[in-house]
């Protein structure tokens, strides 16, 4: 095999030195070379999407449906961007396996199920996640073969308002014309100045999915929810971790103080140490050990904190590096967003952006909103996202979620408001599963009974949210969910009995 | 069925009456305003002033684009004058005329000859041997 192929350059470098400089190239080798080289003519499509993430690859098949010629192109190599791959997906089943695990150990007795030895098989536990991710990410490539998606793996820049060239991966290069352009190019972690990453010790979320062995101990710079869901796996299975907040609640913007405090007393029960209103000044890696210095976001004492690693959650930011929109005019806002009016369109209108390279929060069901608006604003004109009712969820145990406006937003905007909550230790169905912290918390309008804010920290949260999104998008009342049946014995009951509290009573407590 | 039907209507005042209303089937507005308007998550709340010279595109739509739009030479064929319009025996002879020479060197970096590593020179040279030995 290889002679074969030795053979001809070795002939070929014998007839090159036999042959006289300079060099010459008949004019008909070059026609040939022209024929046969330059790059494919550009390829007309109806909508060419730059992203295979959730905003992508849910506005690719989306637009198949709706009968348009769709090409996605994603350079990562598999579909479904950071939220299948190295984010949502991967960190839930971490969250679920390492939520069993330390069940097993601390939580069966009482239970009445006596356990043996226990250990743990962390290759086993990332193989798990593993195959999560590939069933994920191959069933929406299986989607995109269903619907007829062009799907092409490479890295997209704008060679003009029209066309884009794209790098392969296997090699070569390519380039797709299309009517329509979504640019869903996603978001990536942002570093921290002074720490560099490199995802063995000093880490991303993308390191903490795949960490080789347990740490003795984990410093979470940054305490939203990506920090506060990994420290929750590596504290589950064993590690130290200490989490470090520059401001002064834990959950990042948007969760409820009420909520907040809340979280932070159960995760500190559960063996997570705090350190808010503290800012990280700047690390050593030297040693052994990593030295984190820290002190008083508002200065004082300083203090050195060691880790064995450290985790930097303090954000993500969009990600369009690569893309050329110098080449085509487009800007970003100061934060890296690109700038889109109401129909996701930029300046130039047939160039939409959708995810989390542009304006609102970075979540992926936010994402896949806007990808089914985006390419109804194409085809027929019009498309529904309601930016008001976008639910978030922390998994930790237990689950942390909210939707509308939390209890500081409404008592800044000065509208008279009335709070009902009702605890998960006052609900059947919680006392039975023996899991019965929490409580939810319902913000309604005064005047009109109208829901403003759902805050839920319990379990179940995350899916129970959903009702309370409902109910905002419907501009529902707290009467009523309050009026409304909910099953005996479940956990959602505490929904329905927050309501009631809000504009009467709850039963039960 | 009626019997409560009847009880409902003649209680209607003491009922109370649900904020959330069936609407009925969602329909396609009649007319949509599609004058850019700032996004609604945007924290501005405002579009940049050159969204505002966006009402105009440069190319609202594809077939027009095509019109000017260029990759080696213009997409689209000109009436007069076009690549590709004459054919090329008709265009002459492209041969270099005496003493001219085509350089590949000349072309773009892709066609030129691939540069040899001196681990691939030792490997042609040796028959291969240096790569298992």
């Amino acid at each position: 095999m290889f002679r074969s192929l030795v053979v001809p350059r070795a002939a070929a470098r014998s007839a090159f030195k036999q042959n006289s400089l300079p060099k010459v190239v008949t004019p008909s080798a070059i026609a040939r070379l022209s024929k046969r080289s330059y790059a494919t003519e550009a390829e007309e499509k109806d909508l060419v999407i730059i992203g295979g993430g959730v905003a992508g690859y849910v506005a690719a098949i989306k637009a198949a449906q709706e009968g348009l010629k769709v090409t996605c192109i994603e350079k990562r190599g598999t579909l479904g961007g950071t939220c299948l791959n190295v984010g949502c997906i991967p960190s839930k089943a971490l969250l679920n396996n390492s939520h069993l695990y330390h069940q097993i150990l601390h939580d069966t007795k009482n239970r009445g199920i006596e356990v043996g030895d226990v250990k743990l098989n962390l290759a086993q536990l990332m193989k798990s996640k593993d195959t999560a991710v590939t069933g994920l990410t191959k069933g929406v490539e299986f989607l995109f073969k269903k619907n007829n998606v062009e799907y092409i793996k490479g890295e997209a820049s704008f060679a003009s308002e029209h066309e884009i060239q794209v790098n392969l991966n296997e090699g070569g290069e390519r380039t797709v014309a299309g009517k329509n352009i979504i640019i869903a190019t996603g978001s990536e972690a942002t570093p921290f100045p002074g720490l560099e990453v490199d995802e063995k010790r000093i880490i991303t979320s993308t390191g903490a999915l795949a960490l080789e062995k347990i740490p003795e101990s984990m410093v979470v710079v940054g305490g939203g929810i990506i920090g506060l869901e990994m420290g929750s796996v590596w504290s589950r299975l064993g590690t130290k971790v200490t989490v470090v907040e520059f401001l002064g609640q834990i959950g990042g913007p948007g969760m409820d103080t009420e909520v907040s405090k809340a979280a932070q007393k159960v995760l500190k029960k559960q063996g997570i140490d705090f350190k808010l209103s503290t800012k990280v000044l700047g690390g050593d890696t030297s040693g052994d050990k990593i030295k984190l210095d820290v002190e008083a976001a508002k200065g004082g004492k300083k203090e050195t904190l060691d880790a064995d690693v450290v985790l930097v959650a303090i954000g993500r930011r969009p990600y369009t590096a690569g893309l050329g929109l110098e080449k085509i005019g487009l800007d970003t806002d100061e934060r890296g967003r690109l700038v889109i009016d109401s129909e996701y369109r930029t300046k130039l209108p047939h160039i939409r952006v959708i995810g989390d390279c542009t304006f609102g929060p970075m979540l992926a069901h936010k994402a896949e909103e806007e990808a089914v608006a985006a390419v109804e604003y194409i085809k027929k004109g019009y498309g529904h996202v309601n930016y008001g009712a976008i639910p978030s969820v922390m998994y930790t145990h237990p689950e942390v979620a909210w939707v509308g406006q939390n209890e500081q937003e409404v008592k800044a905007s000065g509208v008279k408001y009335k709070i009902g909550s009702f605890p998960f230790s006052a609900n059947s169905r919680a006392k039975t599963n023996l899991d019965t912290e929490g409580f939810v918390k319902i913000i309604t309008d005064a005047e009109t009974d109208r829901i403003l804010g759902v805050h839920i920290i319990g379990p179940g949260a995350g899916e129970m949210i959903a009702e309370g999104t409902l109910a905002i998008e419907y501009g529902a009342s707290s009467e009523d969910i309050g009026r409304t049946s909910h099953a005996h014995p479940t956990l959602s009951e505490a929904f329905k009995e927050a309501a009631m509290s809000c504009y009467s009573s709850a039963i039960h407590f | 069925m009626f019997a409560t039907k009847a009880l409902r209507a003649s209680a209607a005042h003491a009922e109370r009456t649900p904020m959330i209303k069936f609407l009925g089937k969602r329909t396609i507005p009649a007319s949509v305003d599609h004058t850019p308007h700032a996004h609604p998550a945007s924290p501005s709340h405002e579009l940049p002033v050159d969204f505002k010279s966006a009402d105009k595109p440069t190319s609202p739509t594809f077939s027009s684009y095509r019109q000017h739009a260029q990759q080696h030479g213009p997409l689209g064929r000109a009436k007069t004058g076009g690549v590709g319009e004459a054919s090329g025996h008709s265009l002459g002879s492209v041969s270099p005329t005496r003493g001219e020479y085509f350089d590949r060197n000349e072309l773009p970096a892709r066609f030129r000859r691939t540069p040899l590593e001196m681990a691939e020179i030792d490997a042609i040279e040796t028959g291969g041997a240096t790569l298992v030995c």
